[in-house]
């Protein structure tokens, strides 16, 4: 009896390839199973990707964004010997800072003045918000995540950096400083690219 | 003939349902590989790394789940520098009374990974084991502060300087915002506490001292993401005499909240 069902359903069945009727069907129901494990690709690209390769699609097209705020300092750009500016290969200037209760470290961070300065931040607690006066509005920056922006700093000088978000007793003295010195003055300050300034 | 049958389905099924998906895996696979080979791409920076501890979830689960009884046992070798009851007899030792015991793991796990170094300590900790460190940690972390007329102990010590008072009750109570200095009573209590620090309401003052000036000049670099070191290298000589002062004079413990 199944065997006889089997027969039927064969027959019937637009996968025999001698009839010519059922070719177009055969046609159709490629490009349909094309289709679908097309969108079954689209869904788990943007869905899961970004969790199962840290380093994934959306490493191409942002960099990476999502950190674990409990173990920076462990491993990952934001260990303490890659904080503060840095100098890429192609000349422009990185500045890493991490925002913590209730200090951003480094506390004081030497830029260059004129030119577009990324900048990445993350936050090893809770949400702080870092605001750059005349540089920049306030920046939300979430454990978990890093916020990038680019920014310019117009004249020489000490900009401050307070934090702008309740994140405890001691929000209230939470603050960095930036100083920005020429071009020229940052690359003799630091051939590769790093100076802090904290401890003057 | 069912054998047949079934080899004509399968090719059907291999025509219809498997060949039109290859071309999408093959994209896949393409892309999967290329994103890998770009992330490893990312120069990776020199690292240095402060604490091997992070306070994941399973940290903090391990350094909680020591056995006070056990530690005690384990203690009685801590006695002769730390005290019987938790509080030394030398100023520049510190006291372990109702320290967190998070705080003990940590600095035990520092000692025993040589991020924290100290010719006494490191090989003490070397002979303890995870679990031991815990231990010892639950067993300090529950004794009390309260004061013992027959224990032999160094705390509180006179402040040298009334002046310093003031300044030091400026910074635990208010900070400075101007340098960016955070209250100290925001992570060390009793206003606030951040995971891994210790309370500094029963700590002696020569040892305060000079765990600040090894913050200050990196000789002690275990804080996890630069916390104590900013701060201390930005405070001034006296500032760092007020505030061991005023902590090892057993100030803090009132609160400086009036001031």
């Amino acid at each position: 009896m199944p065997i006889a069902n089997s027969k039927i359903s064969l027959a019937g069945s637009p996968g025999s390839e001698h009839s010519p009727a059922s070719a177009s069907s055969n046609a159709k129901k490629r490009i349909r199973v094309f289709l679908v494990s097309l969108a079954l690709i689209c869904v788990w690209l943007t869905v899961r990707f970004p969790y199962e390769v840290e380093s994934g699609v959306e490493h191409l097209l942002n960099g990476p964004n999502r950190v674990n705020p409990q173990t920076l300092h462990l491993h990952g750009e934001f260990v303490e010997s890659n904080l503060g500016p840095t100098e890429e290969p192609d000349g422009r200037v990185t500045v890493r800072m991490i925002a913590e209760q209730y200090l951003f470290v480094p506390q004081c961070v030497v830029v260059p003045t004129g030119v577009p300065i990324r900048f990445r931040m993350t936050s090893a607690d809770v949400v702080h918000k870092p605001a750059i006066s005349e540089a920049a509005d306030e920046l939300k920056v979430v454990p978990g995540y890093v916020v990038e922006t680019h920014l310019q700093f117009p004249r020489a000088g000490e900009y401050q950096m307070p934090c702008h978000e309740f994140c405890g007793p001691g929000h209230y003295t939470m603050r960095s400083r930036l100083i920005a010195v020429s071009p020229e003055q940052f690359r003799n300050l630091s051939p590769d690219g790093r100076v802090n300034c904290a401890s003057q | 003939m069912p054998h047949s049958e079934w080899l004509a389905q399968a090719r059907n099924r291999l025509k219809n349902r498997i060949a039109p998906a290859i071309l999408p895996l093959a994209f896949l696979l393409l892309l999967y590989g290329s994103a890998v080979v770009m992330g490893s791409d990312v120069a990776e920076p020199p690292v240095r790394i402060p604490s091997n501890v992070a306070w994941t979830a399973a940290t903090i689960a391990m350094a909680s789940s020591g056995d006070a009884l056990r530690g005690l046992l384990i203690g009685r070798r801590c006695d002769r520098c730390h005290g019987r009851e938790g509080f030394s007899s030398s100023p520049s030792v510190p006291n372990l009374a109702a320290l967190d015991r998070l705080v003990i793991w940590k600095q035990l796990d520092d000692f025993r990974s040589g991020k924290r170094s100290s010719h006494v300590m490191q090989p003490i900790a070397n002979s303890l084991s995870l679990q031991d460190s815990a231990d010892v940690a639950a067993y300090y972390g529950m004794m009390p502060i309260a004061p013992d007329p027959q224990d032999d102990r160094a705390f509180p010590q006179p402040l040298s300087d009334p002046k310093h008072e003031a300044i030091a009750g400026r910074l635990i109570s208010t900070g400075d915002g101007n340098r960016g200095l955070p209250p100290c009573q925001a992570c060390h209590g009793p206003i606030g506490f951040v995971l891994g620090a210790p309370s500094l309401a029963t700590q002696n003052a020569t040892y305060l001292l000079e765990q600040l000036e090894a913050f200050a000049s990196a000789r002690r670099a275990n804080d996890i993401n630069m916390r104590m070191r900013s701060i201390a290298a930005q405070l001034t000589e006296d500032e760092r005499h007020a505030l061991a002062e005023s902590y090892g004079a057993g100030v803090a413990e009132s609160g400086f909240a009036g001031r």
